[in-house]
């Protein structure tokens, strides 16, 4: 079988081209939180019945592959993960870009991201049907204790702070249980409410907990929103060349990580990213910078994340099962076209599968010039737009980001809640990231948990099921590795973590007690639920509860150390303003429409976000800007992606 | 003083703007139907069986319909979060979406799912899909009594991997374990895709799910037998329950639903379109070679066919103590 030949395949003028469009089109979308790959894949499916197999597979890889890179972008730039597989690019690329290194951050995502999509592009190239087999040896024991290892990035998360970080964990891994269960099909959680029966939507969860507390806190205060450093001469191309060739090893253990964590389907880039992330944070000399703007933060999320790219395509291609949403429209695609998937694939349809990875392959290589150059644009635009346009364009995406996820305005009302409660707890010293956690992994958890359960319960061997297994022994002992060790290394350094965080004795009584009545009303809850459906959220709520316990003891014994007021706690005028603008957006969009609403509380934000003395000519100059902005993104959504969006009274 | 004024001058134009839109629109619908892109929503992720056949049809639809279909995706609550929205989307049958049974017989049984089954108006169940069970290639059971006799010997050690609880799967699972008097342990997964990985990968004995994935596995699970009526010309060899002595029938029915204020004349016309697609010779090869079973109920045997599916299901829903 001659491999190369296939590559000059790949190589036409044609291919060429769709891979670049493809990977810029990708990476635009990538870089919007809420909308995705899956979305835009979809609606391309129909071309490639037109355009034949190879070319039109190619389109949606390169795709696909732009936009898990581009989830990046919003990520350091914003704070919030453009796609979910970028939950973990936000613990050090953020504090990167307020450092005034974004230009950097985003340089190290770039290569990473290339870095990381050859090796998984190269696996799915050489390796495909022996690594199939990985996918195989993962039963649900090894997924739930997948789940375990990625949990205990919160004891990293939350040195100094751990049961703070754990109950957070807990309200995460309760949230992934609301909704109709899929082991024992109860109703969890929903208190009567039709609306709530899908449970928690990830993406718009994501972009709540993470981006409302940025616009809270960005109208707060006069201050801008990054430090750009524009007296910085030197390229943050070569020094980000030089700390990637430094941190080679990183690269390539992540992209390996991320490789295998995609061949398992339902795992996806989330967690490739937070397991690569915790691999990376363990292992590393100089783990403490974790979280503050560690370059290695950066390159271990997004290197595993693009590898989980060419990863997710071996069990689609070797055996039929798609390894990610993405994956199964791209699989119905090849079905449509009459290719049988399966081990022969590789032999008798080789032409089509072979040029196609090297589409793939030449599509990462091509994020290379296309991230750079989009990069550079985007930290400048963000760094330089001024906050009266910047606040409303975030509060803009995170509306309609969370709508377009199933152009549903119930996403969008649990993203503005779940934001305002995370702006909340975040100021009594609860941060949003335990919570994401729990709810990426809570699923998988509770699955793996109650199959494991239930095969090892039907042949009599529940514990050699949970414990027995060679692969599960292996994560197992990371796991306790990664649990105790930054804990051990705080210990050892106690003077670096003491209690950096904010500490205000009667409010930690206060919200520990709010938790623990939570949790006993959610635990009447659980009457008349099957003891599947019961069992994995009876254990939660018990560990939270007992958790809640230990801190209220903890915080009876402290003594207050900061100020009421130092917590920021009560909005100030500019705060609430843009809290009730954007709730009343959510609720009056399916009223107003969309094209109304938008502009209104386009225009609002646009005030309460503005601190200069209002002038005719710039006010009239940010107006045409957001009217520009709001119809850019309705033609996107509703002609090129081609949602459903809220008609009202206008249009 | 002034807002009042406002509403009552706005009223009665608000209604004469919205009458006239009503009656334009719906003058135009007959005649020119289907005059743009059809949305066809499915209440699932992408990579389900709604998915795989809603492509199919979508490769062959504009031949049909004059017009293209767009595939979107509305998932959650097992179909539930869609079809609860199906009634407020518009009306002019330029909005469709897939319909599922048992599922939208099953769900508003055993819970209040945001919608009653008979406000769903399905206008075409176009296929169904059989249960089958699968074992593992290396498994040494060979034959459907291989793996009974020892289920017989060893009562809930044999496990089933399927897609989630209470449906089409689950269901099939209990009938059989009903009509052979067996003891099994019924295992949910998160879709046939995670719950057919863990059985290629022996991680159970055996699973309940529909023939369509035997498609896909080629030949890494072996079919041993095929809840349909008769044998699937895509898997000749693998005998029905029903040759092997269980009176096991059923699976799942997969068509088109449209919101309930669609005229009566865009309903039949799109259901000719299903129609005329179903005898599409390259949709039909395609279907049936992935293990699909092309079925014909169009908008005029609906009822019938509602009411009888009705029927057994509140039986198997009885059997099952499923019922709120």
């Amino acid at each position: 079988m001659d491999l190369l030949s296939y590559l000059v395949e790949a190589l036409t003028p044609l291919n060429l081209m769709l891979a670049l469009v493809g990977v810029i089109a990708g990476t635009v979308i990538g870089a919007m939180p809420g909308l995705s790959a899956t979305m835009a894949v979809a609606v391309l499916v129909p071309f490639t019945y037109v355009m034949g197999p190879a070319s039109g597979l190619i389109v949606l890889g390169a795709i696909y592959t732009g936009a898990i890179y581009g989830g990046a972008f919003a990520a350091i730039l914003v704070n919030t993960p453009g796609t979910p597989s970028a939950i973990a690019t936000t613990f050090d690329g953020y504090p990167m870009a307020k450092q005034g290194k974004g230009a950097l951050a985003i340089s190290l995502a770039t290569f990473a991201s290339v870095g990381g999509g050859l090796v998984g592009g190269i696996a799915l190239l050489l390796l495909a049907p022996p690594l199939a087999e990985v996918a195989l040896a993962f039963g649900p024991a090894e997924y739930f204790w997948m789940a375990v290892f990625g949990l205990t990035l919160i004891s990293a998360l939350s040195v100094g702070n751990t049961l703070k970080g754990l109950i957070g964990a807990c309200i995460g891994l309760i949230l992934s249980t609301v909704g109709v269960a899929v082991v024992g099909g109860d109703v969890r959680f929903t208190f009567d409410q039709v609306s709530l029966l899908g449970g928690i939507d990830i993406t718009s969860a994501i972009i709540g907990l993470y981006c409302m507390p940025v616009i809270i806190d960005l109208v707060a205060t006069k201050t801008p929103h990054l430090n750009f450093a524009s007296a910085s001469g030197e390229s943050s191309l070569t020094s980000a060349f030089q700390l990637i060739i430094k941190r080679k090893f990183n690269l390539f253990r992540s992209s390996v990580i991320g490789t295998i964590v995609g061949i398992l389907p339902g795992a996806g880039g989330s967690i490739a990213g937070l397991v690569s992330y915790t691999e990376a944070r363990r292992s590393s000399k100089e783990s403490e910078q974790f979280g503050k703007g560690a370059p290695d933060g950066i390159i271990a999320t997004e290197s595993a994340n693009n590898a989980t790219v060419g990863g997710g395509f071996i069990p689609t291609l070797v055996l039929g099962i798609p390894g990610t949403p993405p994956d199964a429209i791209i699989l119905g695609a090849l079905l449509v076209q009459g290719i049988k998937t399966g081990p022969t694939l590789f032999t008798e349809q080789g032409s089509i599968v072979y040029t196609f990875i090297y589409g793939l392959l030449i599509a990462t290589l091509l994020m290379l010039p296309v991230g750079l150059i989009l990069g550079k644009y985007a930290y400048k635009s963000i760094a330089k737009t001024p906050k009266q346009l910047l606040v409303p364009t975030v509060a803009f995406l995170t509306v309609i980001g969370s709508y377009a996820i199933h152009s549903n305005p119930h996403d969008t009302f649990v993203m503005f809640s779940l934001g305002v409660v995370a702006w909340v707890l975040s100021k009594f010293g609860f941060s949003a990231s335990p919570i994401v956690l729990g709810l990426v992994l809570g699923k998988i958890a509770e699955q793996g948990f109650v199959q494991t359960y239930l095969i090892g319960s039907a042949q009599g061997r529940v514990l050699e099921m949970f414990f027995g297994r060679p692969i599960s022994i292996g994560i197992i002992l990371c796991a306790i590795f990664a649990l105790v060790f930054p804990l051990w290394m705080a210990r050892k350094k106690k003077a670096v973590t003491q209690d950096t965080t904010l500490n205000h004795k009667t409010s930690n009584i206060v919200m520990t007690g709010l938790v623990m009545v939570v949790g006993g009303v959610l635990l009447t809850q659980m009457g008349g639920m099957s003891p599947l459906g019961s069992v994995f959220p009876s254990y939660i709520l018990y560990a939270m509860l007992g958790i809640a316990a230990l801190l209220l003891v903890k915080s009876l014994k402290s003594s207050s150390e900061t100020k009421f007021s130092e917590l920021c706690v009560v909005p100030n005028g500019r705060q609430l303003g843009v809290i009730v603008v954007v709730g009343g957006w959510t609720l009056s969009m399916s009223t107003l429409g969309f094209a109304l609403s938008s502009l209104l509380a386009f225009t609002l934000i646009m005030l309460i976000a503005n601190f200069d003395k209002p002038k005719m000519f710039p006010m009239l100059k940010n107006v045409s800007v957001s009217v520009v902005i709001v119809g850019a993104f309705y033609l996107l959504m509703k002609e090129v992606l081609l949602l459903r969006m809220p008609e009202g009274l206008l249009f | 003083m002034n807002k009042n004024k406002i509403a009552r001058l706005s009223k009665p134009l608000l209604a004469a703007v919205t009458a006239g839109l009503v009656s334009f629109s719906a003058a135009s619908f007959a005649d020119d139907y289907p005059s743009k892109p059809i949305n066809y929503i499915l209440p699932f992720n992408a990579g389900g069986e709604s998915d795989l056949s809603a492509r199919f049809q979508q490769t062959v639809f504009e031949k049909h319909a004059g017009v293209k279909t767009v595939i979107q995706y509305m998932p959650g609550a097992g179909g539930a979060v869609a079809w609860s929205q199906l009634n407020g989307m518009e009306a002019d049958g330029h909005t469709v979406m897939g319909i599922n049974i048992p599922h939208t017989i099953m769900q508003p049984i055993v819970k209040d799912s945001g919608y009653k089954t008979e406000e769903l108006t399905p206008v075409y169940y176009f296929h169904y899909t059989p249960n089958a069970i699968f074992v593992p290639a290396n498994s040494k059971f060979k034959t459907l009594s291989d793996l009974t006799s020892f289920a017989k010997k060893n009562p809930g050690m044999v496990t089933f991997a399927g897609s989630g609880s209470n449906s089409a799967n689950h269901i099939g699972q209990t009938l059989f374990d009903k009509f052979t008097g067996l003891t099994t342990t019924y295992v949910p997964f998160s879709g046939i895709g995670p719950a057919m990985t863990s059985l290629m990968g022996n991680q159970l004995t055996a699973g309940f799910a529909y023939a369509t994935s035997g498609a896909s596995a080629g030949d890494k699970l072996r079919m041993l037998a095929v809840s349909s009526e008769k044998r699937l010309s895509a898997f000749p060899d693998v005998p029905t329950f029903k040759e092997l002595g269980i009176n096991l029938v059923g699976g799942a029915y997969r068509g088109v639903a449209v919101p309930k204020s669609t005229p009566e004349d865009v309903r039949v016309k799109l259901s000719n379109i299903i129609g005329e697609i179903n005898k599409d010779p390259e949709f039909v090869k395609k279907m049936e070679d992935n293990g699909f079973v092309l079925t014909d109920i169009s908008y005029d045997e609906m009822d019938a066919f509602l009411e009888a599916n009705q029927k057994e299901y509140q039986g198997v829903a009885e059997l099952l103590g499923l019922t709120k």
